[in-house]
């Protein structure tokens, strides 16, 4: 199994846009809490495996999603 | 009964807005951004749908540029105490409602900014040329306007006057109560900095639910701060939008139906919606202006107006024809002053007011046939009741 990453957020406004993107576009994701290491600005974030994770960056970044990612 | 006041608030709303509203409240109950579990996750993205849907309508790019709010009044004031500070000049117009005129008339008695009114004709028609010639003189920092009036219906052209306020580097914010919903709005195409919109008249939701637009580049300071769900370690407002201006926790059951309520209009189109009111609209002017002692009021011209007629009958109190019409042929609509005294002032009608007659997308013809029969029958008797 590859790593997992997870994609966070500051407002919850971009957690739904990044889901309905990610949707869109048929990357597997899963909503999750935050982990409290990323001390994040969100209580949601996104779980990720690293082999999308340039792809997701690729979309998120088009679409104007205000996001940062880390290691799982 | 025949519901000929949509200018307050429409009636009926679309069967799918009482559906949303149902369904959140029977199937779905959580609230937005503040857990994580799937409720709260299903909660978020009814808002977010409802945001996304309102951007769409108006044309906006990026739909985190909307706040929601309780109604238009508290949208407006989010704008005018958020933006102004000491020593701004601003200009609005004499056909306001109160929701604009009070803020700006207590911020010009403490002092923190000087106020500018344009005059309107007698029509309620404001010419945006009007707003040059204090823009010429004056370092202005915001004009207010609204779109069109609840009282006599007319619509200021935002595109025209966006432009010459633009082109003096000032910005514009918009009060669109009455046309958001029912004449098109196009923040991108006509350079809109603000928007101020109620969801509980045209946009077909229910009450308790109204909004902001603040286009990118201007930030404003929040009405309230508080509880955003966002950035929870820190006692500091958040700077993103919307939590910035969102504290608290939001309408979500309201913007359920407001989203369904903006979907209707989308699916059905503005323009289409438009259409018919306005068939209404002429139909009960043309007509009105037949019955003997009858007095309109507002422009003549229909492209130049929403689905909104004032009027009054010679020898009657407004409130008078509204009582009769209640009573007698179960018709309701508003008389009085409209919380718009300004505009009463500037068309002649201050103090008593007019009658108001707003139709709405559910009015047919045979209820505007019913209402000028009913006219008709007033005009004939004495004003005794």
């Amino acid at each position: 199994m590859s790593a997992e990453y997870v994609v966070y957020f500051q407002s919850t406004h971009d957690v739904i846009k990044a889901k309905k993107e990610l949707q869109q576009a048929c990357i597997a994701h899963e909503i999750i809490p935050t982990p409290k290491k990323l001390s994040s600005e969100c209580g949601m974030s996104l779980k990720v495996e690293a082999f999308v994770l340039e792809r997701v960056h690729e979309i998120l970044c088009l679409k104007g999603v205000r996001f940062k990612s880390d290691l799982l | 009964m025949i519901y000929f006041d949509n200018a307050a608030t429409s009636f009926p709303k679309p069967k799918a807005v009482i559906e949303a509203m149902e369904n959140y409240f029977f199937n779905m109950g959580g609230t937005t951004g503040r857990s994580g579990h799937k409720m709260a996750l299903e909660a978020s993205e009814l808002v977010f749908n409802t945001r996304e849907s309102l951007a769409q309508l108006f044309n906006i790019k990026d739909s985190a540029r909307i706040v929601f709010t309780k109604n238009v009044t508290e949208s407006l004031n989010m704008a005018i105490n958020g933006f102004l500070i000491k020593g701004d000049r601003v200009i609005t117009t004499s056909v306001e409602h109160n929701s604009v005129m009070r803020p700006l008339r207590y911020l010009e008695q403490a002092g923190k900014i000087k106020l500018y009114v344009v005059q309107a004709n007698q029509a309620g028609m404001v010419d945006p040329a009007s707003f040059e010639d204090i823009l010429k003189k004056e370092s202005i920092k915001l004009v207010v306007f609204s779109h069109a009036s609840n009282v006599t219906g007319a619509v200021n052209p935002i595109g025209p006057i966006t432009q010459i306020v633009k082109s003096y580097g000032s910005n514009t914010l918009i009060d669109a109560a009455q046309t958001a919903g029912a004449y098109p709005v196009d923040v991108e195409a006509d350079g809109v900095d603000m928007l101020a919109f109620t969801g509980h008249k045209a946009l077909l939701g229910p009450q308790g639910t109204g909004g902001l637009y603040i286009r990118e580049g201007i930030e404003i300071e929040p009405l309230m701060r508080g509880g955003t769900g966002s950035n929870s370690e820190r006692e500091f407002q958040p700077e993103l939008m919307p939590d910035r201006l969102e504290s608290g926790t939001l309408n979500v059951i309201g913007l359920a139906g407001l989203g369904a309520g903006v979907k209707y209009v989308l699916e059905h189109g503005v323009v289409n919606l438009r259409q018919k009111e306005m068939a209404l609209t002429e139909s009960f002017i043309r007509n009105a202006a037949k019955i003997p002692d009858v007095r309109l009021y507002g422009p003549k011209d229909a492209n130049n107006r929403v689905s909104v007629v004032s009027l009054n009958i010679s020898g009657y109190d407004p409130a008078e024809i509204a009582y009769i019409l209640d009573r007698d042929f179960d018709i309701a609509c508003r008389p009085g002053l409209h919380c718009a005294p300004s505009t009463h002032k500037t068309i002649g009608t201050f103090p008593q007011g007019t009658v108001r007659f707003a139709f709405g997308p559910f009015n047919n013809i045979e209820e505007i046939h019913t209402g000028l029969t009913a006219l008709s029958h007033i005009s004939q008797k004495e004003g005794d009741v």
